[in-house]
């Protein structure tokens, strides 16, 4: 069995793109052999001039389709290992229709263009200047091209399964239309040029021969081996649409709320949950540790969990999720499930307390939902403690001055003061503690301004009294990024059950909200030092970055010290290939004291600069103190998981005078 | 006409050339696991182009943005050299290396570099729409048998078909 670098991953390797060279030779060499490499020839078949294009391209269709079947009925390589385009209806008609247009206008498409340029021909050099031109077009108008690049997607779908026949009998009828339309051409041909068939016959005559035999005979040898004569499919299942509904009828295809629940709390391995609602309602709420994934992602996304574990989608309702999981089982995945009611249903069957019940549940239900509310609702049950606490929803991150009034009496609530000293003597939130953000940083590797290490911040935490169970409350004065180096500083002992209050000590104030001077009563703690983060990165990994360009830099300082017309470091600048999103765009002033923006806002903004949730990014500015708040508006509360953080920023990369700037 | 058939067969015999461009797919499917393509290597270039001019407007982007700083080390834009490599190859052998544009003997160069310009651009856009050209659609699509290939293939020819007529006059000898 070989395995193909799709398979292996391996596509964007230089071992792949040495294959790629050598195919495309091979593959321009036939073009220009056919004849290819001259317009006139190809576009001969719109005016039944010269039918070379439809005997050329059905001849390498029907071989290349019967040898992939050979390979694949013998055992030489799996369909699975073969990258197959999802089918999209509307996009490939309209493209289509587009496209041929574009062909006998033109003379050329892309492949034999590039064959034709080899040959001397001018005319290719500027279609192909064209057909650069058409993609740069489409990238500019992808906003309002979407819905039909989208339209009609029905994932990956065999030309047989549409036919409702089997694919035997689809490759002998292709083999039949293929030779009686090789016929046919020749017969056009010698009409218009009344030219004689010549050697023609005796070629065409074997190439008919061999099709027709080979499609028979495979036929013969697909019906003796049932389980390979359906590619897409594993293990014997046929993924037809008889099969698809049968699953259907079975029930086979959903799984019930009250088990989904039990087997998220066993943290069953294997066992993947997947969201398919907009990113603003995953946001809001989901199910502990789901992916996100879009529709039309499904398809890419969960190519690793194939036929591997049990994958099951959910969206509000039904609808959606039904159609994807059929998608998905029509190109073979056997272990797609949907949840029955959706996530409505599961919050009602299984988060509803207890207490809101009718009936009367005997001790082990209570207990279960119990269970189930605070796994999925983030309540712990008043007895034990998690030992790893839950991130809290982000749309809970950013709290308000009510939210914190009602928690001030807890005892694991802890609430941090940013405010300079003299204000917070003044008056300040009931046991809340003041902090000078400056007294988390040092001077380390002789760069200012590092974020202390690990164990350094825990002492510090202990002194406050702050446990790894706590809820701390941040409350900035007039910088949003005092409170989230803060929450970096929590980050790296690993506590990520923080809050901040927006719009900070002022928000508290105008909401006419208790304020005393007593100082607070506070038992030291000993918070555990568990190692370090796994989030802070050195000069040197950026580096690696900028030179393999596999992640994207974010750098958020002020766009002047970005372009480098404002410096006040040793060098002016940016690291190259940085993208400049100054942090202050993330911040609304309401009455002269910043404030986050709505997470919505925040979503929609950067969509247009990260492109996929897990794509990495490594974010910095200056000395890690404006990256800071970059790094938990996309990491807390928009959920791009892979997201780094620069501290030592460019005071130390313009200083480093071998680094690359920009 | 006596001129056209001594050129005429100086190509390959049709059907053994789509034989050898269907073993070259098969290749391809068995060792990169993915059929032959052209439009991405351009898409690629344009996208190349783009970061040039306005690199922080295209890495924003929602379909160029998504491949990335470099979007060039991917293996169809390596494919697409090839074929030119290969064409090289198979017309300086066959002696049909010759700088000219192509057209009828009545028409104009002028017409038939717009033509050329026009053409190229639709169907530089309806490749991406598509997500394939005649290579990686009409070509390797089909010969998967895939549903979207076979509807992609049955309507550029529909849509050639139609549109013939209007563009016969750069043909015209």
């Amino acid at each position: 069995m070989i395995n193909t670098m799709y398979q292996l991953d391996t596509l964007d390797s230089s071992k792949a793109f040495l294959a790629a060279l050598l195919i495309g030779i091979a593959f321009g060499f036939f073009l220009e052999r056919a004849g290819f490499g001259s317009s006139r020839k190809l576009t001969g078949v719109f005016y039944f001039r010269d039918m070379a294009v439809i005997k050329v391209m059905f001849t390498a269709v029907i071989t290349a389709a019967l040898g992939l079947t050979c390979c694949v009925v013998l055992g030489i390589v799996s369909i699975e290992g073969v990258y197959l385009m999802p089918t999209v209806y509307g996009a490939y008609i309209v493209g289509g229709l587009i496209f041929g247009v574009g062909f006998v206008m033109g003379g050329w498409c892309p492949g034999t263009a590039a064959a034709g340029v080899a040959s001397g021909k001018i005319d290719a050099l500027i279609f192909l200047a064209g057909a650069i031109i058409g993609s740069i077009v489409f990238n500019e108008m992808f906003s309002l091209i979407k819905p039909l690049y989208d339209s009609g997607q029905r994932g990956v779908v065999f030309i047989y399964d549409t036919l409702g026949i089997s694919k035997g009998t689809f490759n002998v009828l292709l083999g039949i239309a293929a030779v009686v339309m090789f016929w046919g051409c020749e017969w056009i041909e010698k009409r218009k040029t009344s030219q004689s068939l010549g050697d023609n016959t005796t070629v065409l005559k074997t190439v008919s021969v061999a099709i027709l035999s080979i499609a028979i005979v495979l036929v013969a040898v697909g019906s003796g081996l049932p389980s390979s004569r359906q590619p897409g499919t594993t293990a014997g299942i046929i993924s037809s649409e008889s099969q698809l509904l049968e699953a259907v009828e079975m029930a086979e295809d959903h799984i019930e709320p009250e088990e989904l629940a039990d087997r998220m709390l066993r943290q069953e391995p294997g066992l993947i949950v997947v969201d398919i609602r907009p990113v603003v309602e995953y946001l809001g709420y989901h199910l502990p540790n789901a992916l996100n994934i879009q529709m039309k992602d499904l398809h890419q996304a969960l190519i690793p969990y194939k036929n591997a574990g049990t994958i099951v989608l959910y969206s509000n309702g039904m609808t959606h999720p039904v159609q994807a999981r059929d998608s998905l089982f029509r190109s073979g995945y056997t272990n797609a499930y949907i949840l029955t009611d959706g996530l409505n249903g599961f919050i009602e069957r299984c988060l509803t307390p207890v207490s809101l019940r009718d009936e009367i549940l005997p001790k082990e239900t209570s207990d279960k939902i119990r269970a189930w509310r605070a796994l999925f609702l983030g309540l712990a049950a008043p007895q034990e403690t998690p030992d790893t606490p839950d991130v809290p929803p982000s749309d809970s991150l950013l709290i308000d001055a009510d939210w914190l009034e009602k928690q001030l009496e807890r005892a694991d609530t802890k609430t941090l003061d940013l405010r300079g000293q003299p204000e917070y003597n003044t008056s300040h939130i009931r046991n809340s503690l003041a902090l000078n953000v400056e007294n988390l940083r040092m001077n380390l590797d002789g760069a200012g301004s590092m974020l202390q290490p690990a164990d350094m911040l825990a002492r510090h935490f202990s002194a406050m009294g702050i446990r790894p169970g706590d809820t701390v409350v941040i409350v900035y004065g007039d910088k949003t990024q005092d409170a989230t180096l803060v929450g970096i500083a929590l980050e790296r002992l690993g506590h990520t059950s923080y809050r901040i209050l927006n719009g900070g000590f002022a928000a508290w104030k105008s909401a006419n909200k208790a304020l005393v001077s007593e100082l607070p009563e506070i038992v030291s703690s000993s918070y555990p030092v568990t190692g370090t983060d796994n989030f802070s990165v050195d000069y040197r990994t950026v580096l690696e970055y900028v030179k393999s360009q596999k992640g994207i830099i974010l750098d958020v300082r002020p766009s002047d010290y970005y372009s480098g017309s404002k410096s006040n470091e040793a060098r002016a600048g940016h690291i190259p290939g940085a993208i400049n999103r100054p942090y202050t765009e993330d911040l609304v002033k309401v009455n002269d004291v910043p404030q986050f923006k709505p997470v919505e806002e925040l979503a929609k903004a950067y969509a247009q600069i990260i492109p996929a949730k897990d794509s990495m990014a490594i974010i910095h500015c200056r000395t890690g103190h404006q990256a800071s708040q970059t790094f938990f508006v996309l990491k807390r509360l928009l959920g791009y998981s892979n997201i780094l953080w620069y501290d030592a920023g460019w005071s130390q990369w313009a200083a480093k005078k071998e680094l690359p700037i920009e | 006409m006596k001129n056209q058939d001594i050129s005429k067969n100086r190509y390959m015999n049709p059907y053994l050339a789509g034989i050898g461009l269907g073993l070259t797919l098969l290749v391809s499917f068995l060792v990169l696991g993915a059929g032959l393509g052209a439009s991405s290597g351009l898409a690629r270039m344009a996208a190349c182009m783009e970061l040039c001019v306005a690199r922080a407007h295209t890495l924003s982007g929602e379909y160029f943005g998504k491949w990335g700083q470099n979007p060039m080390q991917y293996y169809l834009v390596f494919m697409l050299v090839g074929t030119f490599i290969g064409g090289l190859c198979s017309a300086l052998l066959a002696n049909r290396m010759k700088l000219q544009i192509e057209r009828g003997k009545q028409s104009t160069v002028r017409l038939r570099t717009a033509f050329a310009l026009m053409g190229g651009i639709l169907v530089g856009f309806a490749s991406r729409l598509a997500q394939g050209c005649t290579s990686g659609q009409a070509l390797s699509g089909t010969a998967l048998l895939l549903t979207g290939s076979f509807v992609f293939l049955v309507c550029i020819f529909a849509g050639g078909y139609a549109a013939a007529y209007l563009f016969r006059r750069q043909w015209n000898d």
